[in-house]
């Protein structure tokens, strides 16, 4: 009945009026289920995809597609105190979808409540190694003060959903926000679905509601926009993207490396790190079992990234180098023969299994003795993932990692710092750049995580950085609307417009 | 009123509780199997949380939810809530864990259910027909379907369906729910191998019967070959096929995760592979103990069904 009441509109809109066309509502296939609407939660992509910046909004906002930077949301401007503490200037007149008015005890108790120990809020590992606390000066002010002191303070609350004061600490089902949407169904295993706010303080979307659908097969994802039962799945199988009317790739932020185990030989020496660099044929990849559009990596982080280096280069395929490089080793006395195992998770990406095969094949032919190990999820992580098992042989684990946030912080002291969970080694000088480009500021911050990317890169060479991937994804020809690096973890309903 | 011990209808009360008491122990076995094996598996807060969360946050989310207790003491609490009908909360979704799977098992029986009915009707008279005379049509029809059946796996029929009668035809949905129209597709392909199964054993079995004496006799006094062949050979017939009609119907119910995964019906299957894979351990106990629950039902109505079709055991 609905449906039909829907589509009735729909008809009558198109058929008396030109000045309904471009609005209306959308349906949109994901491939994961949102198991949580809990605006703490929006970090987690799955989440994240239907209620960041719909439902949920955050002080700051990062710019994705241009390159404005940290741009004001519920905070309408911002500044540094004397004392290095944050104040953030809000919005006013902006309205929570209970009717409920949004202020500063909102913002702090948002913060406290991911902070709190009553839940298991996601965002908060973003706070780790500071304290942050949130001082309201007064209905529309306020301050953070963090120790140590955060350059990025403003950026990291573009990862903080503001939620009503009165929101409990535990988790919630029905999330409220000051976004353009609020949740009108969510029928678990079956949809959720948004409708526009008449109250929302900014510009009124294109889209009316959005309902969101759910299917783990990517053919099937493609085949509902096709049918015409969805007008837009943000990830289907390249395999798939055949129709240039409605299939864009886009560069989603996923950097797919090998992070090596600097603590055992033969690992730990560099010539052996730059053999297994310069054994690969990373080109040869594009285009046969990566998508064309990919970029061959030389950091963590893809392009768009503060402080990313242009002046680094991909390692050469030169497997004559390789062998030459592995000789001298050998001949300084350096194991070079012992079986090094890379690790790599199942289904972790599309072709992952011929990809970890044809590195393996190309990393024997230069002289390594390498075994591959395939194993689900959960063990990928221990394998990822410190305190690392004692007596371990050496060891490769083949990983993909998302930074879509703008800023390397958010990679570079995991996987490169002594104290990081996923590093595989220890060197003052990457330690000591990462605390100062963390503390820096504008061009200084760049030019530091630069200096960074070079030095772990060229020096260190710590890692196999392999490729920034590419996603595929099918747009109903209704929609005027391109995918961007930020769409695995946020779908802003408000940039999609409809022709 | 309570029948005599040794009327039929006591040893049947007799018999109901026997098998009762057995399902009971096997059931409590497998929780304490289920329990321990799947901690076995590894620590749910290294999955809920990114790889990048700090060992504090770690060790807080197995705080909050009572991962650091011994095991014992984890097992203890959990027996006790069960007694008192709680099955603890997901993991994932924050919501009580029964409450996730009753709602994911109700699409799963009433897939099982239809599914198997149609199937039973289908099998048996096709497989009688085709018993009754071999190398016809329905003989063929149905050596091709049990071939199908043996032979194509399902996800490839699952979406070749998908793009003729959806994309291409767009007679059906895709996938999802919603309508009548949305079970056809999922239906038709669950169809496929048990039918293929049941539809051999029934041949096989009407063969035999319509071969023995008393069918011969049958035909001597007259009787049409419908009467004979779903009245008298069909009865003697079905005690085997009853039984794998049971061992199909169970693989049914423990869900089918194919079928839900790539026609997105919210079924128990997916949503078990999802908990085992997410360390949702409360929900993996739910969903097997409901599961199995619903197996030893129909396990009994299966039993019950022998004994009302062959007076041997009932007597």
């Amino acid at each position: 009945m609905k449906r039909m009441l829907v589509l009735g509109a729909l008809m009558l809109g198109t058929a008396l009026s030109p000045a309904f066309a471009g609005s209306g509502p959308i349906k949109i296939v994901l491939p994961e289920e949102a198991d949580l609407l809990e605006p703490c939660m929006a970090t987690r992509s799955n989440i994240g995809r239907v209620i960041m910046q719909n439902i949920s909004e955050t002080l700051t906002e990062l710019d994705v597609r241009g390159d404005k930077g940290v741009m004001p949301r519920l905070a309408e401007k911002w500044e540094q105190n004397a004392d290095g503490s944050w104040r953030f200037h809000l919005r006013q007149g902006v309205k929570f979808s209970d009717g409920t008015t949004f202020d500063a005890k909102d913002v702090k108790h948002s913060f406290d409540r991911i902070m709190s120990d009553k839940n298991a809020c996601e965002s908060r590992r973003y706070f780790g190694g500071m304290t942050v606390t949130p001082a309201v000066v007064d209905d529309y002010t306020i301050d953070f003060k963090a120790d140590p002191v955060q350059p990025i303070l403003p950026l990291l609350l573009s990862l903080v959903t503001i939620v009503p004061e009165e929101t409990p600490l535990e988790f919630v089902r029905e999330p409220i926000g000051t976004g353009p949407y609020k949740l009108t169904d969510w029928t678990p295993g079956q949809q959720i679905v948004l409708t526009g706010r008449d109250d929302y303080w900014g510009a009124k979307p294109e889209v009316t509601e959005a309902t969101y659908l759910f299917r783990a097969d990517p053919s099937v994802r493609a085949a509902m926009v096709q049918a015409g039962e969805a007008d837009l799945s943000p990830s289907i199988s390249q395999l798939d993207a055949t129709n240039p009317a409605t299939d864009f790739s886009y560069l989603d932020s996923e950097t797919v490396y090998l992070r090596i185990d600097h603590n055992i030989e033969p690992l730990n020496d560099v010539r052996v790190r730059r053999a297994l660099n310069i054994a690969i044929d990373r080109q040869a990849f594009l285009g046969t079992l990566v998508p064309d559009s990919a970029l061959l990596a030389t950091a963590i982080v893809p392009p768009p990234t503060l402080g990313w280096n242009p002046d680094v280069k991909v390692f050469p395929y030169d497997p004559d180098g390789a062998r030459k490089l592995l000789e001298e080793a050998k001949a300084d006395g350096v194991k070079v023969d012992t079986p090094i195992t890379i690790i790599a998770r199942s289904a972790n990406f599309p072709n992952v299994t011929e990809i970890m095969e044809a590195i393996q094949a190309q990393l024997q032919e230069v002289g390594f003795q390498v075994e591959l190990k395939f194993v689900e999820v959960a063990e990928h992580e221990q394998y990822y993932s410190k305190p690392f098992k004692e007596g371990r042989g050496p060891q490769i684990v083949a990983a993909m990692h998302d930074n879509s946030k703008g800023d390397p912080s958010f990679s570079m002291f995991f996987k490169y710092a002594t104290e990081g969970t996923q590093s595989g080694f220890s060197d003052p000088k990457v330690d000591d750049l990462i605390k100062r480009a963390s503390a820096a500021v504008g061009e200084e911050r760049a030019k530091l995580w630069s200096e960074l990317i070079a030095y772990v890169h060229d020096e260190v060479v710590a890692d196999v950085l392999l490729f920034h991937m590419v996603g595929f994804s099918r747009v109903a020809e209704r929609l005027d609307f391109k995918p961007s690096m930020a769409t695995n973890g946020t779908l802003q309903l408000s940039e999609i417009k409809i022709k | 009123m309570i029948p005599p011990p040794d009327s039929p209808e006591g040893a049947m009360l007799r018999f109901i509780r026997k098998r009762a008491v057995a399902s009971l122990i096997s059931l409590v076995g497998l929780i304490v199997m289920v329990f321990f094996l799947s901690r076995l598996t590894g620590d749910p807060a290294a999955l809920f949380l990114p790889v990048e969360a700090s060992a504090e946050m770690k060790q807080q989310f197995r705080e909050l939810h009572g991962l650091n207790d011994p095991l014992l003491v984890q097992f203890g609490r959990y027996v006790g809530n069960v007694v008192t009908g709680d099955f603890g909360e997901s993991l994932r979704k924050a919501r009580p864990a029964l409450d996730v799977v009753l709602e994911a098992f109700t699409w799963t029986l009433w897939l099982a259910i239809v599914t198997m009915t149609l199937v039973t009707g289908a099998a048996i008279v096709v497989g009688s027909l085709a018993a009754f005379r071999a190398g016809g049509f329905f003989d063929r029809l149905s050596s091709v379907i049990s071939l199908v059946g043996a032979s194509v796996p399902d996800f490839w029929i699952a979406i070749v369906a998908i793009v003729v009668f959806s994309v291409n035809l767009a007679w059906l949905p895709t996938s999802g729910t919603g309508s009548l129209l949305h079970w056809i597709l999922p239906i038709a392909v669950l169809f496929i191998r048990p039918f293929g199964i049941i539809v051999q054993v029934v041949r096989g079995s009407m063969i035999g019967a319509l071969s023995s004496a008393y069918v011969k006799t049958a035909r001597a006094k007259g009787v049409k070959s419908g009467p004979i062949i779903f009245v008298h050979a069909l009865r003697n017939a079905m005690l085997p096929v009853i039984t794998v009609i049971g061992d199909q119907a169970a693989s049914l119910l423990n869900g089918a995760v194919i079928v839900e995964t790539i026609f997105g019906f919210p079924g128990v299957g997916k949503l078990m592979i999802d908990s085992i894979l997410q360390r949702d351990f409360n929900v993996v106990l739910a969903a097997i103990l409901v599961t199995a629950l619903a197996i030893f039902l129909m396990n009994l109505a299966i039993d019950l069904a022998y004994a009302l079709l062959d007076p041997r055991i009932r007597h």
